[in-house]
């Protein structure tokens, strides 16, 4: 319908518009326009034209960044949808999940900071829990500077993420399983279907949406993640753990670097939204072949 | 095909008491010695002193970064939800030029990463002395719930009868009014998932919250815990009280309101 007058229109849409236009259109624009200029925030901004992006594309640690944030996606990926979809397969099929439910999903509830100063703690080599847990059980020669080895410092973190998000991404399946129609699975068990068959042939294969968006938030979730690789390592061991974020920041905030920063801010944006894109243009071509 | 069944309780069981651990650690761990941290990392403390809590909470000034993220969450929580469930309201219901745009710039900001505005964002509030105020969070937090909050509530008043509105209209109300009598309670629901991903984020959000705040007395939780920690780098117990004390109350609230916290949280994503 028509509004009833315009003033009214108007005070219902300003406040809305004028905070996001301020604090999130604005900035935004802000940042492509300063992507084309070399500036350290002080002198006046010189213009750059592409410099900064073609300094970005033989920019190898920046080029790395992407790796380790690429093993961080498949690590993460693999480990939280599969954990998640056992976890939800086992509670939707049981009465009684609540313990479940509720303690594997904590963690998504915490502040990343309080998860990563406590993981911190517990690869910490002097008190840590992980080594002397390995010692007890007679494994002690496993034991390592978690988070300062480079060959153990991403997938320690991804273990971090696999410890929030597995409980995350279970509450996800468990409410895609809760929307089944319950007349197939009846009819599977009665045809003699067991759970596990019933699991692997008839609930996950339906609830192929949903992990589908399980999958793209591990994707976007990964690019974008900052919080548990800054407190945790900060790029180090030997820029072993830098990614996207980590790096942008340092350049932005350490050195200073505006314009080269808001060139790696867009490029990282634009990363994200492709994946995410591909991903689902994907997705759905394979649904369509499903479907012929 | 019945012991198999067990081994996966059991299996799904002691996974669940693996992801505990670290919880469980860290709260035995703050009511025991430095020493015993170290020497009998799983060993039960020996007395329950409370001291240590009141000395995180005053000397290690976590009280006041508590504070501090409790008054940011709060008023961005306030803003947003009477923001977004007006603009909601209006891009839902209302025929006007530039409807389709506004909506779509909302949308756009589902698939901004924060990482495309922040650095500009930065130097705007850098320029205008916003940086070390409430403000310098509470004005970024507000604006990066509302496309998630405006996209919740105008779903949510798009499933809704028209007759419904249109009612309000013939009895003479005018867009306010209805939207004050008639709107804000029916769309309580989508208020409620609003209301829970607006302040987990807000209570949570780290990247802003270390850029923008460098006074000490303005710093939330987040930020305010990474000072913490490296400040009492060598003193474990105080370390593991403060994340004790920033854990349980999260826990609390997430018992009391699981279902409605995984249902808002979960909704929330997936339009993402």
């Amino acid at each position: 319908m028509k509004p009833s007058n315009k003033s009214g229109l108007l005070f219902l849409l300003f406040p809305a518009l004028a905070i996001y236009l301020f604090a999130v259109v604005a900035p935004f624009i802000g940042t492509l326009g300063l992507s084309f200029f070399r500036w350290d925030g002080y002198a006046k901004p010189i213009w750059a034209g592409f410099d900064n992006y073609v300094r970005a594309f033989k920019d190898q640690v920046f080029q790395s960044t992407f790796a380790h944030v690429l093993i961080y996606i498949l690590v993460t990926l693999i480990v939280e949808v599969l954990l998640g979809l056992i976890l939800a397969g086992y509670i939707s099929s049981r009465r009684n999940t609540t313990f479940l439910r509720i303690s594997l999903f904590i963690p998504v509830m915490l502040p990343s900071v309080v998860i990563a100063v406590l993981w911190s703690a517990i690869y910490n080599p002097d008190y840590g829990i992980l080594n002397s847990i390995l010692a007890d059980i007679g494994l002690a020669n496993l034991q390592h500077v978690w988070l300062g080895d480079p060959t153990t410092a991403l997938l320690s973190i991804c273990l971090v993420s696999g410890w929030v998000y597995s409980g995350f991404f279970m509450a996800i399946f468990v409410a895609a399983f809760s929307r089944l129609p319950s007349e197939v699975i009846e009819s599977a068990s009665l045809d003699g279907a067991g759970a596990y068959q019933i699991f692997r042939k008839i609930k996950v294969p339906m609830i192929q949406q949903s992990t589908s968006v399980a999958i793209l938030l591990c994707i976007t979730g990964g690019v974008q993640g900052f919080d548990l690789f800054y407190v945790m390592t900060n790029g180090g061991p030997y820029n072993t753990t830098e990614v996207p974020t980590t790096y942008l920041v340092k350049t932005v905030f350490a050195n200073g670097e505006i314009g080269y920063g808001s060139a790696l801010a867009i490029l990282i944006s634009l990363v994200g939204l492709f994946a995410a894109l591909g991903f689902r243009t994907w997705q759905s071509r394979k649904q369509e072949e499903l479907e012929y | 095909m019945k012991n198999f069944k067990r081994l996966g309780s059991g299996l799904i069981y002691l996974y669940a008491l693996a992801a505990l651990l670290p919880l469980i650690w860290m709260f035995l761990s703050s009511f025991k010695s430095d020493g015993q941290i170290a020497q009998n990392p799983l060993g039960l403390p020996t007395h329950f002193d409370l001291s240590v809590f009141k000395q995180s909470w005053s000397d290690g000034g976590l009280g006041l970064y508590a504070i501090n993220s409790f008054i940011v969450t709060l008023v961005t929580v306030v803003i947003v939800l009477f923001t977004s469930s007006m603009a909601g309201f209006a891009l839902s219901r209302l025929k006007f030029k530039g409807n389709r745009f506004i909506t779509g710039l909302f949308l756009l900001g589902l698939l901004l990463p924060i990482q495309a505005y922040f650095i500009a964002q930065n130097q705007m509030f850098d320029y205008l002395h916003l940086k070390d105020t409430r403000f310098a969070l509470i004005i970024p937090y507000t604006a990066m719930g509302l496309p998630l909050a405006i996209w919740l509530v105008k779903t949510y008043i798009d499933s809704l009868p028209k007759e419904l509105f249109e009612a309000a209209r013939i009895d003479g109300a005018s867009d306010l009014q209805t939207y004050r009598t008639l709107m804000l309670p029916i769309i309580r629901p989508a208020l409620m998932n609003v209301i829970i991903f607006t302040a987990l984020g807000a209570w949570n959000e780290f990247l802003l919250a270390l850029l923008y705040i460098q006074n000490e007395s303005l710093k939330t939780l987040p930020a305010g815990l990474l000072t913490y920690s490296s400040r009492y780098e060598t003193n474990y117990q105080l370390l593991f009280a403060a994340l004790t004390m920033v854990t349980l109350p999260m826990i609390v609230l997430y018992v009391a309101f699981n279902k409605q916290i995984t249902r808002g949280l979960t909704q929330g994503s997936l339009k993402g």
